[in-house]
């Protein structure tokens, strides 16, 4: 009898073990449209109803957990946001005088044409519902979908900034993969000195983000602003627009053996708290190019 | 502990339940730049109360549904649940798991060992970016969460599974007269 149960126990977890084995093996031999992506995105559209459902309900609670951490940030970035708004409050009046500057050389030179980003998207707003509970998946869940216009590859922002991409869709919901998350790679450009490089995560640390591949030598000051660098080719467009914010300097790593500075960000959206995306949608890439992402 | 129809659909449940619960809510409860997660926690109470059967069972279906629902690589959650699900089982068999120090102390161990496992195999598979040492930061604050949550799921889950357990821990009573406790048997 006991021997009959060490049996039966052994063989449901090899079994098991097995069948993992076997979906794993499956799931990257096949590519974006098979048969087991098409299972996560039917299930990703059958709990998105029970999880905004569960994230609405629990929203009190959720809130109230999040007060306490917040409590212990609020004092510390009091001081610095202080002190960040007098420095903002003299670039805005020097940006707004280099603005009109800027409209009257182009109506000079006749180019018409608009500032501000990001031109010709359509924003969708929508809630997060779902969050990655592990740190190697760096990903949310919005209760937009494919019936709301969403796509794979579109960009999505909050106010702050960049927060990342669409990487899954259903019809009622989405699956976005934050700038955090290691199969992540943004071209950023460092404004206004112009270096730029690939912004990448550092897994472990969602408040540091790697401006990598910035040659050495390119002045690059603590402090500055770093944007999406919205780069096209003859055949390939960034799927990311131009002017995007992503974050700002905080230090610049360079040694003299390696090639390039290593730049660190601290991105402006907080990517672990965030409620509410946009979801930029609508905009087509140029005739006879093709939207590309680089990858890290 | 025989896997009838009705423990089946209460670990269907809970399992869903579990999984619906952590995304929309718990994971969006930062503490550190961390968050508790109840995957290993359910999985571990399930072993710990009805064996390694049902544990390396529930361990398979909870990584199955995490996996499928956060378009993940499905299998891996699955592959590492079902040995937390398969030890815990286990170690109710060898040892005395009534102890009421055992469900925190495995939480802190199966979350490490989860968490650990899950990083190695990340780095087996392939990881372009660099790791911040901050990632040690993050699995303990994890385990520390899990450890403290770690009471009340092992209660919810044997609530749930109480009809289903060979042995379940009834309520015991004193007598009003003698005073000598008495264990009501079925």
């Amino acid at each position: 009898m006991y021997k009959k149960s060490v049996r039966r126990r052994r063989a449901v977890l090899a079994v098991l073990v097995g069948l993992s084995i076997a979906l794993l093996t499956a799931y990257f031999g096949e590519s974006a449209s098979g048969g087991l992506h098409a299972v996560q995105r039917g299930f990703m559209e059958a709990l998105a109803p029970l999880q905004e459902g569960a994230s609405r309900a629990l929203k009190p609670a959720s809130d109230f957990g999040g007060w306490f951490g917040d409590v212990f940030d609020a004092k510390s970035d009091n001081k610095k946001l202080k002190a960040e708004n007098e420095r903002l409050r003299a670039e805005l009046a020097a940006s707004q005088t280099a603005q009109r500057e800027a409209s009257e050389l182009r109506a000079l030179v006749g180019l018409n044409r608009s500032d501000g980003f990001p031109n010709g998207y359509r924003r969708v707003a929508a809630r997060v519902i779902g969050r990655s509970p592990t740190v190697w998946y760096s990903t949310i869940t919005i209760n937009q979908g494919s019936s709301d216009g969403v796509r794979s590859d579109q960009p999505v922002v909050t106010g702050d900034g960049l927060v990342g991409k669409v990487s899954a869709v259903s019809s009622n919901a989405a699956q976005v993969t934050l700038i955090t998350d290691h199969t992540s790679g943004v071209s950023g450009e460092v404004v206004p000195d112009g270096a730029s490089g690939l912004v990448k995560a550092r897994v472990g640390d969602p408040s540091d983000l790697l401006l990598d591949f910035v040659q050495k030598g390119r002045p690059v000051a603590k402090g500055a602003t770093v944007v999406t660098a919205g780069w096209r080719s003859s055949r390939l467009e960034s799927l990311f627009p131009r002017a995007i914010p992503i974050g700002k300097v905080t230090r610049v790593d360079s040694t003299e053996r390696e090639l390039y500075q290593r730049v660190h960000l601290k991105p402006f959206a907080d990517l672990r708290g965030i409620d509410i995306v946009q979801v930029l949608v609508g905009s087509q890439a140029a005739p006879g190019t093709e939207r590309a992402q680089v990858v890290p | 502990m025989t896997i009838s129809a009705g423990t089946f659909i209460r670990l269907t449940l809970l399992v869903l339940i579990g999984v619906v619960l952590q995304l929309a809510v718990v994971s969006q409860l930062m503490f550190f730049d961390s968050n508790a997660d109840l995957a290993p926690l359910i999985v571990l109470s399930v072993g710990l109360l009805a064996g390694p059967v049902a544990g390396s069972i529930t361990g398979f279906a909870a990584g199955f549904v995490v996996d499928m629902s956060l378009v993940q690589t499905v299998g891996l959650s699955s592959l590492l649940l079902t040995g937390v699900g398969y030890l815990a089982g286990r170690y109710r068999e060898l040892r005395d798991a009534s102890n009421s120090l055992v469900p925190p102390v495995g939480a802190a161990l199966a979350t490490l060992a989860f968490s650990a496992a899950f990083s190695v195999t990340q780095f087996l598979l392939g990881v372009e970016s660099s790791v911040s040492p901050l990632l040690i930061r993050d699995f303990l604050v994890e385990a520390l969460l899990n450890t403290l949550l770690a009471i009340p799921v092992f209660a919810v889950v044997r609530a749930i599974l109480r009809p289903s357990l060979v042995e379940p821990n009834r309520p015991r009573r004193r007598s009003p007269l003698s005073g000598v406790r008495i264990t009501t048997s079925s």
